[in-house]
């Protein structure tokens, strides 16, 4: 990469900073170290994560050819246990977390102003326990018995069986990875908190502060009360299976629905870790491609601490037909319906936005407008699933696949998938190809379509989740969503082909290639190592400001010229 | 509104091979950034941050206890067998004993704070040496309490309880005196520990923590006791 | 705050627009909430209606919030986008007071109100479907049925059947009837109250049969008491709904709902028959796997088929 001409075709800051920079000599080694730049790490972070995004993905692959026939024909029945609950446990754990730690370490520095994460060793150390707990979690395919068959729910006392007899057996090593990976979150979320608490620009009050950094911050706060919690449960299974306590296993006098509620009071909240980032992207991304402020910025910011509180009082409505009593059923019911406010309060938001907007359909804003059209849809079907009646029918069914896949792949999924191609430029400082972006957004819209919703169908006839075949009523949907699987495996490919050649030769980026308003877009492409490093510009308007003539920071011409020289 | 932003925390200066110097360590590293309001505040700006991270974590680390402590009450007060058969009951006298050390050793940690804030490093030894000394005896003799007990980890849910409750408690008392004897020898060379003691705030406030948490245990484990 | 200093446009087309809109939207909500009755299996029990209804109107207003939401997005997206080199912010408007409170307001009372009533639905559901948790069996005592269960309230109703004893296995069901009859096949009388004990002998399992709407988990060191009415003739499906372990998926077998004197003289002739192993899919795989070699992933053995006086017929086609 570099020119072996006398000057060097390089800034020479690089020598000194270590970041991604395009022409600059074996800086693609800092990847693999333990590096502390929050911009390394978050790279890392991501680039890890899609990996896993694959793992996941070829899991899915298998299962879905298993199910496009009745009877469990490609699979032994336990080796799709196997592969149903990797997939899930890969998609949550080394896929989604990672992938939004990565999104946190990238946009909230730049974003308030901040040169790094408040603790950088700690930051990096979080990083590279991923890696740790991802070979743990592969490992355990290898181990006799084969990985952990009882679901990501891992629920005694089928978790607990440990049917080889085994020290070192699959469910040991899930539980492992899984506590792992919530030591790792722990330490990002309380990195993530306190950066965010502490670390914002002059002039950058709690509401001149981005919708993403307001939505982390939620998030965060989700993790690091209801982590411990899991934690507790997990450390709990963990006993049962390896050293013969009796927590959950009745014949010890133990209570298998005490280790539903350790794990739902951290697993509900969770989903809310995962999304809430994804209405922060969609909040960042609506007002740059409709070039209109975020409607109602205010009450978008609030709603998300609304969501952090409402999201620890609902757990029990994964738990309607197990053995809860009626008044629990309708206590929980009545706390899940409200959630369904303040969420409806950012959908509104986001419509309203795109409402006399001047609309630009680029790759990042067609895949916001499909999640928020799939999250309306899965957000239905969500209130569906809190009245306890019908719960209580779908419950354990397809119906409730559907819901999630809706939520995880179709919202969040879309989400991430916006977000990199919005902070592409910015963080590699290359463009990447339109066209390929654009095919696809086309084939993961149809795929995921046609994967997850006729699941929704098959779930009110009555198919139950988890099964490796069933009733041959339920061939036609099975066939559809296999179909679709197959189709958003081959969508994969334009997405790789993109991100692979842009980073190798696409064109280079400017400082701000879609005209957007915030901090991050006030510094080159791809931000030097400390960002703003002593000249930290002083904030004096809200974000989101498109059309209302103001400046975001004093001074904003020379920033924007320093950016443009760099 | 009023404005709760502060100037941005000292820049982390990176090495071309990654590494990192530590912030703390270079006094008059952090040139104060920020126009407008905020004085440079450098490093101590970074300190704020750790005392901040670190109470955030206790934070977390105290709803692990809470989650444990919601499964023991679930557990004594809904399990059809409790007590193991043959065992009565939990002897308290020298668990309350260890207790009254334990807990007094927060106001021995207290004094040892109170002497490094006065700049008397001797003093401080002395007292952070006597927490240690009470520390370890506290948890020698829940060890000798463990080895008389006439249950183990395996008998019933009260065994796994009592002893993954205890246990875990024990496990945070022995990171508490692995972390005060990281100090007391950090402290025989005055610029680690001196001129804020952050570090020495951050094991203080992990002691009392500790403290704290114990004293909810024994009131749920050896003060509420259910035949 | 406001817009741009644009003429505004008057209100009286805008408002009638908005008008059709509401109307088409109220007809495609009213359309697909009657069509959500056909995505759903036959209704064979007491509770099934209620459901349906609930779900029905669910699907209905779903639909208008789907529709009336993507309606204005597609309006947007045809009617804002910008021209293509055109780099003009859109309208800057910041936010509408009037506009966020009613759409606080309106979800909050909407939700407010399904759950209020879908309250009032669980009260009915759990006199036709209740249950109560018992204290754990003794640890142990998997042999000993029918297991004591001397806290359970009596019957109030005098036409109600049972307890039937409903034993869920790694991977098998049994049904005991109140005259000691073993049964693989679930056999009920319809239009009468059926009282379940549901019992675990291991793992968690899920009692669920779909035409019924009607699902409850087995928890092993519980005995749960159900109850449920069948209102309709008809072969339905019995499937185990929470995941148990490697066989779950053929964890299932058949409800027959029939008439009074049906149920009657299977039972008679079910008590003459003799104790024979159920058919059993989970121990038939099993033992096509250990044909093969015994490869595969970890898993417990099946439970050996229960003994019973009528065994399911896999040949038999279910309605639901």
């Amino acid at each position: 990469m570099a020119s072996s001409s006398s000057s060097p075709s390089f800034d020479p800051r690089v020598l000194k900073e270590p970041q991604l920079m395009p022409g600059s000599p074996g800086n693609w080694r800092r990847y693999f170290t333990f590096n502390t730049d929050a911009k390394v790490i978050g790279i890392q972070y991501i680039a890890v994560a899609l990996l896993f995004l694959l793992v996941g993905g070829l899991l899915a692959m298998i299962m879905r050819g298993e199910l496009i026939t009745p009877p469990a024909d490609l699979v032994d029945p336990t080796v799709y246990n196997g592969l149903y609950t990797l997939h899930g446990t890969v998609m949550l754990f080394l896929f989604l977390f990672p992938i939004l730690n990565g999104f946190n370490n990238l946009l909230i520095p730049p974003m308030i102003g901040a040169p790094d994460m408040a603790f950088p060793r700690l930051n990096a150390l979080a990083f590279w326990l991923f890696p740790v707990f991802g070979v743990i979690l592969m490992a355990s395919f290898l181990v006799p018995g084969g990985p952990s068959g009882s679901g990501w729910w891992a629920y005694p006392p089928l978790s607990t069986q440990n049917p080889l007899g085994h020290a070192i057996n699959g469910q040991l090593l899930w539980i492992l990875a899984v506590a792992l990976s919530g030591i790792s979150s722990i330490m990002g979320a309380v990195n993530f908190c306190t950066t965010i608490l502490r670390m914002r620009a002059p002039g950058m009050g709690w509401f001149k502060m981005p919708i993403f950094c307001w939505t982390a911050l939620a998030a965060q706060m989700i993790q690091l009360m209801g982590l411990p919690v899991l934690t507790a449960g997990a450390v709990m299974l963990l006993f049962d299976l390896s050293f013969g306590t009796s927590f959950f296993k009745p014949e010890g006098g133990g209570d298998p629905m005490l280790y539903q509620h350790f794990f739902w009071f951290y697993s509900h909240p969770a989903v809310y870790v995962m999304v809430l980032p994804i209405f922060g992207v969609f909040s960042e991304l609506f007002p740059v491609y409709a070039r209109k402020p975020l409607f109602g910025y205010h009450v978008v910011a609030i709603a998300s601490f609304a969501i952090t509180g409402l999201s620890l009082i609902v757990w029990v409505h994964h738990m309607f037909y197990s053995g809860t009593p009626q008044w629990m059923r309708n206590v929980f019911m009545v706390t899940t319906m409200l959630i369904a406010v303040p969420t409806g309060i950012k959908v509104f938001a986001w419509i309203a936005t795109l409402w006399r907007g001047s609309i630009r359909l680029s790759t990042p804003m067609l895949f916001c407008l499909a999640g928020l059209f799939n999250f309306i849809f899965a957000g239905i079907t969500g209130v569906m699933l809190a009245t306890v009646p019908v719960d209580i029918h779908v419950g354990n069914t397809y119906f409730v696949v559907g819901h999630f896949h809706y939520v995880i792949f179709n919202t969040i999924t879309f989400g991430v998938f916006a977000a990199i191609y919005h902070w592409f430029p910015k963080f590699t400082g290359r463009m990447y190809y339109e066209g390929l972006g654009k095919l696809h957004f086309v084939l993961t819209f149809i795929g995921s379509t046609l994967n997850f919703l006729p699941m929704h169908w098959a779930g009110l006839m009555g198919m139950p989740r988890r099964v490796a075949s069933y009733d041959p009523e339920f061939a036609s949907a099975n066939v559809l969503a296999s179909l679709g699987a197959f189709l958003l495996g081959v969508a994969t490919i334009p997405f790789l082909l993109n991100i692979v050649s842009s980073l190798v030769r696409g064109p280079k980026a400017p400082p701000n290639p879609w005209n957007a308003i915030g901090l991050e877009w006030l510094l080159p492409s791809p931000p030097p190592a400390e960002n703003f490093e002593d000249d930290v510009p002083t904030v004096i308007s809200g974000p989101y400001g498109y059309g209302l003539g103001r400046p975001l920071v004093e001074d904003q011409e020379r920033f924007e010229h320093r950016a443009l020289e760099a | 509104m009023t404005s709760l932003s502060q100037p941005a925390g000292t820049p982390a200066v990176t090495s071309p091979n990654g590494t990192e110097q530590e912030p703390n360590a270079s006094p008059g590293h952090g040139h104060g950034s920020g126009h407008g309001n905020g004085p440079g505040h450098g490093h101590g700006a970074h300190a704020d941050h750790t005392m901040t991270g670190f109470v955030i974590f206790l934070a977390s680390e105290s709803l692990i206890f809470l989650a444990l402590f919601v499964g023991y009450a679930v557990f004594k007060s809904s399990a059809p067998l409790w007590l193991p058969p043959g065992v009565e009951g939990l002897e308290v006298r020298d668990p309350l004993i260890n207790t009254v050390v334990l807990v007094s050793s927060s106001l021995v940690i207290w004094l040892a704070e109170r002497a490094l804030h006065r700049q008397r490093l001797g003093e401080f030894r002395a007292w952070w040496l006597l927490t240690m000394a009470m520390g370890t005896y506290f948890v020698v003799g829940q060890a000798i309490e463990w080895q008389h007990l006439p249950f183990g980890l395996a008998s019933g849910v009260f065994g796994a309880s009592f002893y993954l409750l205890t246990g875990f408690h024990g496990l945070h008392v022995v990171t508490g005196l692995a972390l005060m004897a990281l100090f007391l020898v950090r402290s025989l060379r005055p610029g680690l520990v001196l001129p804020e003691g952050k570090g020495v705030m951050a094991v203080s406030l992990f002691w009392h923590f500790v403290d704290v948490i114990w004293v909810v245990l024994f009131v749920l484990t050896y003060v509420w006791q259910r035949r | 705050m406001t817009s741009t200093g644009r003429r505004q446009p008057s209100p009286g087309p805008s408002l009638v627009l908005v008008a059709v809109g509401l109307g088409l939207d109220a007809l495609a909500s009213w359309t697909m909430a009657r069509q959500a009755y056909h995505w759903l299996p036959v209704q064979a029990s007491t509770a099934a209606p209620y459901v349906d209804n609930l779900f029905a109107l669910e699907t209905g207003i779903g639909t208008f919030i789907l529709v009336g939401c993507s309606a204005v997005i597609a309006w947007t997206l045809l009617f804002n986008r910008a021209p293509k080199y055109d780099l003009d912010d859109g309208d800057p408007i910041e936010g509408n007071l009037t506009l966020e409170i009613i759409w606080t307001l309106i979800p909050l009372l909407v939700v407010l109100a399904i759950a209020w009533h879908t309250i009032g639905i669980n009260q009915t559901l759990a006199t036709l479907g209740g249950k109560q948790r018992l204290a754990s069996a003794a640890p142990g005592a998997t042999d000993s049925l029918p297991l004591s269960t001397g806290s359970l309230p009596r019957a109030t109703d005098s036409t109600e059947i049972g307890p039937i004893q409903v034993i869920g296995r790694q991977w098998s069901w049994e049904f005991i009837y109140p005259n000691g009859v073993h049964s693989s096949e679930l056999h009920l009388p319809v239009d009468r109250p059926i009282h379940f004990r549901l019992i675990s002998m291991d793992v968690l399992h899920g009692f669920y049969i779909p035409a019924f709407r009607l699902k409850q988990d087995l928890i092993p060191g519980s005995v749960i008491d159900y109850r449920l009415t069948p209102s309709r003739e008809g072969r339905y499906r019995l499937r185990d709904s929470m995941f148990s372990g490697a066989y779950f998926a053929s964890n299932q077998t058949d409800v027959v709902v029939e008439t009074g004197a049906d149920f009657e003289a299977w039972l008679a002739a079910a008590e003459r028959a003799p104790l024979r192993p159920s058919f059993n899919a989970a121990s038939d795989l099993w033992q096509q796997r250990l044909a093969k070699g015994n490869r595969g992933w970890a898993t417990v053995p099946p439970a050996p088929p229960p003994e019973v006086n009528v065994s399911l017929d896999p040949q038999n086609p279910h309605e639901a």
